[in-house]
Parts: C-alpha cells; sequence; structure tokens
C-alpha cells in the first residue's frame, strides 16, 4: 500500500514497485478512509512518505491491536541504522508486518527511495530553472530602472551593475535586487 | 532580562543546531529563544524546523536529523519503549510549557449539551455529565479526535470522559488527526469533537464551528504539556550544548511568564516563518482573555499556558510516572514498578534541570517526587519553590 499526497510519485513507486515484481494493493492519497483501506487490503507493508501529516493517524491505526491482528512495525528492529537513516534522507518511511522477510521489506525501501530521490531530482531542478528565469527578469528589470533615471543605454546600466557588482563583493542578482528596490519604489 | 555570563559556562560542543516543533501556540518558547537572541546569546546558531507530524519529529531527532525539539510530555517514553515507531532512549531535562489544551465539540453538539445543562465555563465536569445524558438518550454513534495516541490530550480527553461514568473504549470512538486538520474535520461533520492545542479551539470558536467543553486546565490544573527532548546518544555526546540549549529556553520561559510580553509573543508567531496564522487566531490563549464560544464573552484564563511560573520546567518523575502509566494503560501493557522507575530516571532527568537553574540563581524543587496532595491555589513547597494548583476533575 502506497500513501502519498503527491500523486505523480506515488504513481512512479508504484509502477517501480510493479516492475520489482511487487504487487501494490491500493495507492492512497490522505489516511481518511485508512482503516478502511488496511482491513480491506491486509497489506504487508505500508509506504509513506516521510512528510505526510497523517503519520500520526497511522502508528495511532497500528497501535489500537484489536483492529490490526498482525503487528504492523516501522521499518523494523534488524535492519540496520543507516539504511534507515537513508531511506528517511530520502523521504520514505515503511511500515510492514513484523513477520515478513526483512529482505524483501528492504527491496521494496530501495524501490521506493530511488523513486523519491529522483522525483526530488526533478524537483529541484524545476525550483533551480525558476529561480533563474525570475533572476534574469530581476536584472533586465534593474537595467531597464536605471537607463531611465541615468538617462544611460541598457548597455552601459548593464556595464554600471557588473562594475558595482565586482567593487561590492555581491553577485549581479543582489545588486540588481538592491537597484529593483530603491529606484522601483521611486517610480511607483 | 538577566544577562548571561557564557564564560562561566563550558564550550558548546556544535554550535549549529536543529530544533524541530510544531505549528503549535505552545511552540512559543523555541520562537521566543529564536527571536529574543537569547540562542544567540548562550553562543547558538538555531535553525527551527516546523515538522508537519510527532511521528517526523521523533524519527528525525532518532536518526540525527534534528539536534533537539518541542515534545509532547509522553513521547519521549513512549519513543524509548518503540510504541509505534522507532526506538531510541530519550532524555529530557526541561519541560516547556503546563496546560494550553481544550475539549472542543461541533457547535450542534454545543447545544444539546447546553439543554443537558452544560455550562462549560463554570464546570468542566458538568459538559462531561451533559454528554453522558446526550450518549443515553442519542442512539448516534459519536466520534472524538485527539491529536497523538500518547499525548495529554488523549489522557485529559479519557479522564474527562471518564469524570461522568463515560467509558472511552467502549461508548464512544476516539481517533488521532492531525492538529491542523481537526478544525476542518468538526465543520465536515468526520468527527463531533476534539481535544487539541491552541490555536486549533479559538480558531474552531471563531468561526463558530465548535464550542469548547472544558479546558485542559480545568481537566487537570497545571498538567505538563510539552518538554524538551533529544536522545540519550546527542545528549552524552553534547552535554555542554544540552546545557546552553535548556538554559535559552528557561530564558524564553521567564520572559514569557510576563503578562506585558504574551501579545508580542502571538505577533512572532503569527509571522509566515512559524505558525503563518491571523495573530487575532492566536492572541485568546496566550493573553489569557479566552473564549468558550462564539456568542459567549471573554473569560479570564490568565493559566491557559503556563510558562516559566510554578516550577513549570522542572520535569517530575512523579509526572513521567503517571504518563506512563496511562500509556500502559491504554496498550494493555503490563510494567512491574521496576520497570517503570528505571524508564523514568533514564529519560527525565531532573539533574539536568537542576544544572542549568543553577546557572540562573533559580530556586528549584530538592525532590524528583511530587508528594501526593491536592492543592486548590498556589502553594510554597519550599522557599522561593511556588507550585500551582493541581486538582483533576
Amino acid at each position: 500500500m502506497v500513501l502519498d499526497d503527491t500523486g505523480e510519485r506515488a504513481a512512479m513507486v508504484e509502477i517501480s514497485l510493479a516492475a520489482a515484481g511487487f504487487k501494490v494493493v491500493s495507492v492512497l492519497s490522505s489516511a481518511s478512509g485508512l482503516l478502511h483501506q488496511i482491513e480491506q487490503h491486509r497489506p504487508d507493508v505500508i509506504v509513506i512518505d516521510l512528510e505526510s501529516p497523517d503519520r500520526d493517524v497511522l502508528e495511532s491505526l497500528t497501535i489500537v491491536s484489536h483492529h490490526n491482528p498482525t503487528p504492523i512495525v516501522m521499518f523494523s528492529e534488524r535492519d540496520d541504522p543507516d539504511f534507515i537513516a537513508a531511506a528517511i534522507d530520502s523521504g520514505v518511511t515503511v511500515y510492514q508486518n513484523d513477520a515478513l522477510d526483512p529482505n524483501l521489506v528492504k527491496t521494496v525501501v530501495q524501490v521506493a527511495m530511488r523513486q523519491f530521490q529522483s522525483f526530488n531530482m526533478l524537483r529541484q531542478e524545476l525550483l533551480q530553472t525558476r529561480t533563474e528565469l525570475e533572476d534574469r527578469k530581476l536584472v533586465e528589470r534593474a537595467k531597464a530602472l536605471l537607463a531611465k533615471h541615468r538617462a544611460i543605454d541598457q548597455q552601459n546600466a548593464y556595464s554600471l551593475i557588473r562594475k558595482l557588482s565586482m567593487n561590492s563583493n555581491k553577485t549581479i542578482v543582489d545588486i540588481s535586487r538592491t537597484v529593483v528596490a530603491t529606484l522601483g519604489d521611486m517610480d511607483s | 532580562m538577566q544577562i548571561i555570563n557564557r564564560s562561566k559556562l563550558p564550550p558548546a560542543e556544535k554550535s549549529e543546531l536543529q530544533l524541530g516543533y510544531i505549528r503549535l501556540t505552545d511552540a512559543a518558547p523555541l520562537i521566543v529563544a529564536k527571536e529574543q537572541g537569547l540562542f544567540a546569546q548562550l553562543g547558538l546558531d538555531v535553525t527551527l524546523r516546523r515538522e508537519v507530524s510527532w511521528a517526523n519529529l521523533r524519527d528525525k531527532i532518532a536518526v540525527g536529523t534534528l539536534d533537539a525539539a518541542q515534545m509532547l510530555a509522553p513521547l519521549p517514553l513512549a519513543t524509548a519503549l518503540g510504541i509505534g515507531g522507532m526506538r531510541a532512549d530519550m532524555v529530557t531535562g526541561l519541560a516547556l510549557s503546563l496546560n494550553g489544551n481544550a475539549i472542543t465539540v461541533s457547535a450542534a453538539l454545543a447545544e444539546c449539551l447546553q439543554l443537558l445543562g452544560a455550562a462549560p465555563e463554570k464546570s468542566a465536569a458538568s459538559s462531561a455529565h451533559a454528554l453522558r445524558k446526550w450518549l443515553q438518550e442519542d442512539s448516534r454513534s459519536l466520534t472524538l479526535a485527539s491529536s497523538h495516541s500518547f499525548s495529554c490530550h488523549t489522557i485529559q480527553l479519557r479522564w474527562w470522559l471518564r469524570s461522568a461514568g463515560i467509558d472511552p473504549d467502549r461508548d464512544l470512538k476516539i481517533i488521532v488527526l492531525p492538529p491542523e486538520q481537526m478544525v476542518d474535520s468538526l465543520a465536515r461533520g468526520v468527527i463531533d469533537g476534539f481535544c487539541v492545542g491552541e490555536p486549533w479551539n479559538s480558531i474552531a470558536v471563531q468561526h463558530g464551528i465548535g464550542a469548547v467543553q472544558a479546558s485542559g486546565y480545568q481537566v487537570c490544573n497545571n498538567m505538563i504539556e510539552k518538554v524538551l527532548g533529544v536522545t540519550q546518544h546527542w545528549h552524552n555526546h553534547h552535554p555542554a550544548t544540552h546545557l546552553r540549549l535548556r538554559i535559552a529556553l528557561m530564558l524564553a520561559c521567564q520572559w514569557l511568564a510576563e503578562e506585558d510580553n504574551r501579545l508580542l509573543a502571538a505577533d512572532l508567531l503569527a509571522r509566515p516563518e512559524y505558525l503563518d496564522l491571523p495573530v487575532h487566531q492566536l492572541r485568546p490563549s496566550l493573553s489569557g482573555d479566552f473564549q468558550y464560544s462564539k456568542h459567549s464573552g471573554l473569560i479570564k484564563l490568565p493559566h491557559f499556558h503556563v510558562f516559566g511560573r510554578f516550577q513549570a520546567g522542572f520535569p517530575w518523575r512523579s509526572t513521567a510516572e503517571s504518563l506512563l502509566a496511562e500509556c500502559n494503560k491504554m496498550l494493555g501493557r503490563r510494567a512491574t514498578i521496576e520497570e517503570t522507575r528505571a524508564l523514568v530516571q533514564q529519560t527525565y532527568r531532573t539533574d539536568l534541570y537542576r544544572e542549568a537553574a543553577r546557572y540562573l540563581g533559580m530556586a528549584y524543587p530538592e525532590h524528583d517526587y511530587l508528594p501526593d496532595s491536592a492543592h486548590s491555589t498556589a502553594w510554597e513547597m519550599a522557599p522561593g519553590v511556588e507550585l500551582g494548583p493541581n486538582e483533576r476533575l
């Protein structure tokens, strides 16, 4: 069972778990109805996003033993701590039937971890691209403002920003931000 | 505020620290210590990390992603036992707050309870008894929520129900929900009521979604609520850092004990990088001008949260034993007296509290176990050691 409110990532995890020979009985986006789902599907392993706010809910279900005749534990005491730490760093947590073969569970965790890591990387790249785009817009705006206020052309305005950046040991983006903050206010 | 002479303190083993907290009003000591420069004064560069669940916070502490965190008072004990999740030996040498919770039911249920004699502002017993009558008359099943299985919320909810002879395991259902989902779940009728920390009760009240039936204080005066938790392993490797951390947070709690600072604290907490909520939702419990329902007047509850007063920071071992006993009862788990004592002594470190208090020149209790006597008013246990009322419903 996979519980993740990020739909795309859940789908990625499901596909790769299936490719590794595991059967994903249910993919949930939130813990509402979780108890019902657990009773219906009796999953051996539950993979859940570390950052899911529903983890306390899930744990409360694993504690109430009359709902779960088989104990569900988080990871296993038998797993090595480094492995667990790596899983947590990648954002994967796993609850499992305690009677399960630990190696099997380890494979599930590894598959999920890889998917989480590559998803995080994609998200990071997207964020990077977005920041770069915004930075470029900021520099353009600073150039235009400076050109207008100093009555110089854009080329010279950019040279001025670059000079300021070198003299003050600050990045061109930082200088542009200051320019926009001061001149932008005067403009409006 | 007191100026600390850092040169008297042993040097910190580590100065850059990651501290976890949950989006609740009683995260105040951590946020105040950061914003008032108290961590910095102690030579600590602290980054505060808002976590989405107690499980998350516990796991990050256990694997070392977080150095320390605000924790539910029973959580270090439950973590040491490995109940429900990852196991790690934990240590707390400082309680961060007393009280701070309330029990709220839907506006519709509150109206029914009022007709059955509930007058919660005057008596939490009256609302519990009204609920019992309602359960006897109405065949509909009732679902209440708490924010964690092993929390003072669950314990207070169960005590409140039991005070009127309601069996929390048989007569209704108690489920766990994240605090942030409480108000919405109440509005949608998924649950009929909840016991949660602030500001979630006040938010339900201000929107007319729910009405408070008991404050945590009414159920049990000055009950421990949150503690500062670290792993035993972390403490052993960073005793001097831990000491500085406790001192900074004790100073923050002293600051918060001043009535005049409470509204400033509300402003700090409201900021987008912290609780990210409108300040009017944070004021009622912090200022003590509290409202039980949308159309009722303000009442004075100066002890809704207690920080830094009544020896609030002292991690009483007697308190820890009773928390552990309640958790064991819920789990149907048996533990010998020796087992309980050993776990409590290892986890609730009164010696660490005293160590920090000595640096601050603060009076502290000499005993680890609170004598079993009820007090309806504040009382002096020893010269300079003032304790609050401790009556229970």
